[in-house]
């Protein structure tokens, strides 16, 4: 990273000459895309070096290398439609170069290729083409390759929005060891989204919140958008996140509005949500969370509801209807028939009494007289001896250490502690006899 | 005009006449001649080729699937409803983009998707659906009907569910609000079970929105045979009297204990 701030046109164009020999064609191409700063002195140095050293054999890693510079220089510079060129010009070369040992600055370069054409608007236009890119890198086998394009594949779709095209992309490709933690991370974060909007939040907390964890401390942009997510799967399951997930070094002000969102649906105030959901609209939208906060309005009512059957032995429905707040046209029968759902998913446990209109909770029994401690217990047992096992298992030796060689000196040492050991228990048998 | 151009056409002419004489029969022949008709068209999707027709050809097949669609609304034939939609879909995603004008039932079609989803209780598909949608397009009515329908059904007001019949946005809408209806009046059915202890005969028969006491009874009868219905007041199946505490669940104990002495042995 450091390097990458000292990067300067003049910087690079030294690299280029050094690298690849000038008036080469890889040159040229790669010089066009530099700004014409200090023409003369550039002149001046393809006169020296022309003079100096013999035509050199760049390597196509060398060249790739060089590519990923300029390409870098150029993002970075903000030139985005010359980077996007670029790339293009990058991505034609590595088609026909088959080497392994490319591979990794290969999938660099893919990086930036989607990220310029991310930058400027036009992601669209490489779905094909990163496509082609998966299948070829598919057939040399060419692992991390294959992760990056398929992250960078599943961001494109999910870019526009297009779940489904996601999710069969990915039930599709072939599923293999992380060779990349980074990427591992990004492929849980998308996995978790789309797993989010197919309404299935088990396994999308599961991958979210695994995602936030696994992913280095330094990509805060990345954790922050990880916990928004994390957050309304989680109100969407019905559980509160506690305060210190939102209390996080450096996060505390990009979750703020979904601070003030966990607190409406905790309460279970209908008005609260409606007034927070329209105060952040537009962070909500452009996180693209929107559409989910419209589905937690159903978590607020069945909290209030939750709150009202604890409190009241006995409440008449239009008193429901009115503390709840709905704003429709017929509350009480609203109330009713919303009351009748909760109870029957189990929520609340209550009956209704049609006749007089009102709402009976039942009255909670002596928990622990029940079974109900001993499936909790369970349950925590069960999941502290998991725990174990996988530790257990987890466990890793660092490779060929029963094989490590001793050093002659160590072995000198150890012969020699052995002698006074043997020498010592000698000693002390003829002491005793 | 080109030839083939011409043709179908002229086809679609007689398909939209035999449409408004509402002839079923004439209707679906012609409809699967023009869609073997429209496979000679290069312009159209997957192939998107760049014909000097091209955007009349895919003016033209949009609204012959766009009719197609309408067709099988009236027929009550889903899965044609599902095929034919996937074939529009397309043509609202891509092509819309680039060159077509935008079509002026293209609400009225997705909203009528959504409800089928909705019915269908595909309620995932429906909110994928539901994110492919611009802003723009969730606040045309036909749209907004479908979503606030389904908001109603997942919190349980199935009354609003009812109501939103009378306020349906398009006449075509009617044959899945009647199918909504039956869905509805079963989750009503099993609410009303655990909600409630006992309901007067008239109560459950307003609340099932049936219009005579017979339906009622024909409909506890074939549905729900737990019910009984006595001295004018239908009675749901209590839940019979919690085993009392007293009762082990020894199997489930033992099983738990024994996992529990083999995980510990375990631990080195």
């Amino acid at each position: 990273m450091a390097l990458r701030r000292k990067l300067k046109a003049q910087v690079l164009c030294a690299f280029l000459n050094f690298a690849l020999s000038p008036g080469s064609e890889p040159h040229n191409r790669l010089a066009a895309h530099l700004p014409k700063e200090d023409e003369h002195e550039m002149e001046f140095d393809t006169a020296t070096s022309v003079s100096q050293s013999p035509v050199k054999h760049p390597l196509p890693e060398l060249e790739i290398y060089c590519y990923l510079l300029v390409l870098i220089y150029l993002i970075d510079q903000k030139k985005y439609s010359e980077a996007k060129a670029c790339s293009s010009a990058s991505v034609a070369r590595l088609k026909n170069l088959n080497r392994r040992t490319v591979d990794v600055l290969a999938s660099r370069l893919y990086f930036y290729y989607s990220l310029s054409y991310e930058l400027t608007g036009d992601l669209a236009e490489i779905r094909g083409n990163l496509l082609a890119l998966h299948r070829i890198a598919t057939l040399r086998h060419d692992e991390l390759g294959q992760e990056t394009l398929l992250n960078l594949l599943l961001r494109n779709y999910l870019h526009y929005n297009l779940y489904d095209q996601a999710e069969k992309l990915r039930s599709k490709a072939p599923r293999f060891e992380a060779h990349s933690n980074q990427q591992f991370c990004r492929y849980l974060f998308y996995l978790g989204k789309i797993r989010t909007i197919q309404l299935e939040y088990t396994d999308a907390k599961e991958s979210l919140l695994q995602a936030a964890r696994k992913a280095p401390v330094a990509a805060l942009g990345f954790r922050v958008q990880c916990n928004k997510w994390a957050i309304i799967v989680r109100l969407l399951l019905g559980e509160i996140p506690e305060r210190t997930v939102f209390m996080q070094k450096g996060m505390e002000n990009a979750l703020r509005p979904y601070f003030e969102l966990t607190n409406a649906v905790r309460i279970g105030d209908l008005e609260l949500f409606k007034s927070v959901a329209e105060k952040f609209s537009t962070t909500f939208s452009s996180d693209r969370t929107h559409n989910l906060i419209v589905r937690l309005r159903h978590n607020v009512i069945r909290t209030g509801l939750r709150n009202i059957s604890i409190s009241y032995s006995r409440i008449s429905l239009a008193d429901v209807a009115k503390k709840l707040r709905l704003d429709t046209a017929n509350p009480v029968a609203d109330a009713e028939s919303i009351v009748a759902k909760a109870i029957r998913d189990g929520a609340i446990d209550a009956t209704i009494d049609h006749a007089n209109g009102w709402m009976v909770s039942k009255e909670t029994g002596d928990i622990y007289s029940t079974n109900e401690p001993q499936i909790a217990f369970n349950s925590r047992i069960a999941f502290c001896l998991n725990m174990h096992n996988d530790a257990v298992r987890a466990l890793r030796f660092p490779p060929n250490s029963h094989k490590e060689k001793e050093s002659a000196e160590k072995r000198r040492e150890r012969q020699q502690q052995e002698q006074e050991l043997a020498k010592h228990i000698a000693e002390e048998d003829d002491d005793e006899f | 005009m080109d030839p083939k151009l011409a043709e179908v056409s002229q086809l679609f002419e007689r398909f939209k006449a035999a449409c408004a004489r509402e002839d079923v029969d004439t209707c679906c022949n012609v409809l699967s001649k023009l869609k073997v008709l429209l496979t000679g068209f290069s312009s159209l999707p997957p192939l998107f080729e760049d014909t000097p027709n091209a955007i009349h050809e895919l003016t033209l097949a949009r609204d012959i699937y766009e009719h197609a669609v309408l067709l099988s609304v009236k027929i009550g034939d889903q899965d044609a409803f599902e095929r034919d939609f996937f074939q529009l879909k397309p043509y609202y995603t891509d092509a819309s983009s680039s060159r077509l004008p935008p079509s002026s039932q293209e609400y009225m079609i997705l909203g009528l998707n959504l409800l089928r989803l909705l019915v269908q209780n595909r309620i995932a598909e429906f909110h994928t659906e539901l994110e492919l949608l611009s802003s723009t397009a969730l606040e045309n009515p036909c749209i907004k009907h479908a979503v606030e329908l389904e908001q109603s059904f997942m919190e349980g007001a199935y009354n609003r569910v009812l109501s939103a019949k009378q306020t349906v946005p398009c006449k075509t809408y009617d044959y899945f609000m009647d199918l909504l209806a039956k869905t509805v009046r079963d989750e009503i059915a099993g609410c009303s079970e655990k909600a409630y202890g006992y309901l007067s005969v008239s109560d459950a028969r307003q609340m099932l929105l049936f219009s005579s006491d017979n339906e009622l009874l024909q409909y506890i009868k074939e549905e729900q045979p737990e019910w009984e219905i006595k001295t004018g007041q239908v009675i749901f199946q209590k839940a019979k009297e919690s085993a009392s505490c007293k009762e082990i669940p020894s199997l489930q104990l033992i099983n738990q204990t024994l996992s529990y002495a083999r995980e510990l042995e375990r631990i080195v």
